[in-house]
């Protein structure tokens, strides 16, 4: 979970601007003048309120959105560049997995985009499957898994290609509340076994400190960045959310998100997803 | 019918309702289902049919208890009676002839249904290629709609006579032109539009998430088409395809006419009516034979999407 000792930082953002419909009277600027740098391995929050432009954002790390200003750079290289060299892994609020493939075909599919061959893919896939805790559902349908298993789904072809860089935009925002603390649990495991580094946008505050070396803080109109605040709660484990420091941290990220100070509240009010 | 009702009012243990989603036994029951549904429909029809002939008869072509005349005639000239039509199908064509009315229809079936299979799959093909053109871009649909919407209005019997006569102009070495390739031809003409119109819809259908999916998986254009766009249009190419089916049998049938093609349905229609007063039963059994046509060519899509939809969720189906 820990910052990996290489020099090039997995991201890089210098000066991001996002305006959409330039020069029309419905111009919306999304993001000003946006700056990140997250090292390799680092697991990183996005919080805001919406329309803070925290998933454009992370779509324009993912080439999924041309900034209008300022440069990006993963991997040392152009955000199309790593695209196309397969360094992204990209799962959704929703799982969107193909109804007309097994769960096994599902996961395989980024490999099949890359050319792999059958034996190679089939090898992958139950891999991952083992790794999400589906390993009896290869061959079944999505539509005939749960909500949180579909999810796991997503999660493990996110995975398929061991991505260096996992971009997730609020992957467990559709589910319960106790489905969504042991996915949580089970993406600290999966980062700590892959190494990979993650962008993760969410509106909870509790998942965002739980899962993050650092929670950057975002505001609206416009998007911009008004705090970054690092996380240092160690080894995550089912203790960690009983722990003073966690409480602390949702405090902090809290207060960062109203813009001031609120009086320090007890941990058992402070559980609460907002 | 009343041993058999039971069979199809026990929904709570239809195991096609289950989670599970497919199952041998249930498409058998819902087979057998199906079935006496559309017995029990032909018995109503027939037996509503003679009803109305008898109702005609006894008040001699009046409402009962009026005198208001009714909207058409209930003599045996132009309703014969049911048993008339179903026996007609064991006699010969017309007197001396060795064959059997049901051998020329089942000859002239299997004569339409060549045409009307080889136009739809033209069709398919052809309104495929079109819904791809007009997904390569917005002005590329906007500008070939209208087209395709346009071609539709065009009246088949004005078009039949262009088709042959191109079709009779083609010389190719070691290949001569049948009469019945323009026949399927004029069948496409009505196949493809349906096809194109749902097949463009289907191909749009992926949301924003699966196409970002496939663009963050570096996936190609054909990669995109052929393991996203393509199996996400199944769904929207089922109804089109039973449309372009039943328009495929029509297209066949008008089409033999306006080229004067011998030996499929058409003929049939046109030769029996011209003959109408002497054998009223006969054109009712042709016309009988044409619907059972169109019926089977339909039944045969309904095997291939219980083929192509065996994966998917129920609420797709």
């Amino acid at each position: 979970m820990t910052t990996a000792d290489t020099t090039t930082p997995a991201i890089e953002i210098q000066g991001v601007g996002m305006v959409f419909n330039g020069g029309r009277p419905n111009e919306v600027t999304a993001l000003t003048d946006i700056d990140l740098t997250v090292q390799a391995g680092e697991f990183i929050s996005l919080i805001g309120p919406s329309g803070c432009g925290k998933s454009t954002l992370m779509r324009i790390v993912g080439d999924l959105e041309t900034p209008t200003s300022g440069a990006v750079r993963v991997n040392g290289k152009d955000p199309r560049q790593a695209r196309l060299d397969h360094d992204y892994g990209m799962a959704f609020q929703q799982a969107g997995l193909f109804d007309w493939r097994t769960v096994s075909a599902n996961i395989e599919l980024p490999l099949e985009l890359m050319k792999w061959n059958k034996a190679r893919r089939q090898t992958r896939s139950s891999e991952l499957l083992d790794l999400v805790h589906l390993a009896d559902f290869g061959a079944m349908r999505p539509w005939e898994l749960s909500g949180g298993m579909q999810q796991r789904v997503a999660i493990a072809r996110a995975l398929a290609a061991s991505p260096g860089l996992l971009l997730m935009d609020e992957p467990f925002g559709a589910l319960d509340e106790m489905t969504r603390e042991r996915m949580q649990g089970e993406l600290v495991r999966i980062c700590a076994e892959t190494g990979a580094t993650v962008i993760f946008v969410t509106h909870s505050i509790p998942e965002a400190v739980y899962l993050s070396d650092r929670v950057v803080v975002m505001s609206a109109r416009p998007g911009q960045i008004t705090d970054v605040i690092p996380v240092a709660l160690g080894e995550r484990n089912e203790d960690t959310r009983e722990d003073p420091t966690f409480f602390a941290s949702i405090t902090a990220v809290r207060e960062a998100l109203r813009g001031a100070p609120v009086p320090a509240v007890t941990g058992s009010n402070s559980v609460d997803t907002s | 019918m009343a041993t058999t009702a039971p069979t199809f009012l026990q929904k709570p243990v239809d195991p096609a309702r289950s989670n599970s989603g497919r199952s041998g036994p249930s498409a058998l029951s819902r087979f057998a289902r199906r079935t006496v549904f559309i017995i029990g429909g032909i018995v109503a029809v027939a037996l509503i049919y003679t009803a109305v002939k008898a109702m005609g008869h006894a008040t001699g072509g009046t409402w009962p208890f009026t005198s208001m005349p009714l909207p058409f005639s209930t003599d045996d000239v132009t309703m014969p009676p049911v048993m008339d039509i179903v026996l007609r199908f064991g006699q010969p064509q017309r007197t001396g002839d060795p064959k059997n009315l049901t051998m020329w229809i089942l000859e002239a079936m299997l004569f339409t249904f060549r045409e009307a299979f080889v136009g739809f799959i033209i069709g398919i093909i052809i309104g495929m290629a079109i819904a791809l053109i007009m997904l390569r871009t917005r002005w590329l649909e906007r500008g070939v709609m209208p087209w395709v919407i346009v071609s539709q209005t065009v009246p088949l019997i004005a078009l039949a006579p262009v088709v042959v006569a191109f079709g009779n102009q083609i010389k190719v070495p070691l290949f001569s032109w049948q009469q019945w390739m323009s026949v399927a031809l004029i069948a496409t003409y009505l196949t493809f539009f349906p096809v194109a119109v749902n097949g463009l819809r289907g191909l749009k259908s992926p949301t924003p998430l699966a196409l970002d999916f496939m663009r963050t998986n570096a996936a190609s254009g054909n990669a995109t088409l052929w393991k996203l766009r393509m199996p996400a249009a199944v769904p929207f190419l089922i109804p089109a395809l039973k449309l372009a089916a039943t328009a495929s049998v029509v297209g066949a049938i008008v089409g033999e006419i306006s080229a004067g093609v011998r030996g499929g349905l058409g003929r049939l229609l046109i030769d029996y009516s011209a003959q109408y007063l002497s054998d009223p039963s006969r054109l009712y059994c042709v016309v009988i034979g044409a619907a059972l046509l169109g019926v089977l060519f339909v039944a045969l899509i309904n095997v291939t999407d219980l083929l192509l939809m065996r994966n998917r969720p129920r609420e797709a189906r």
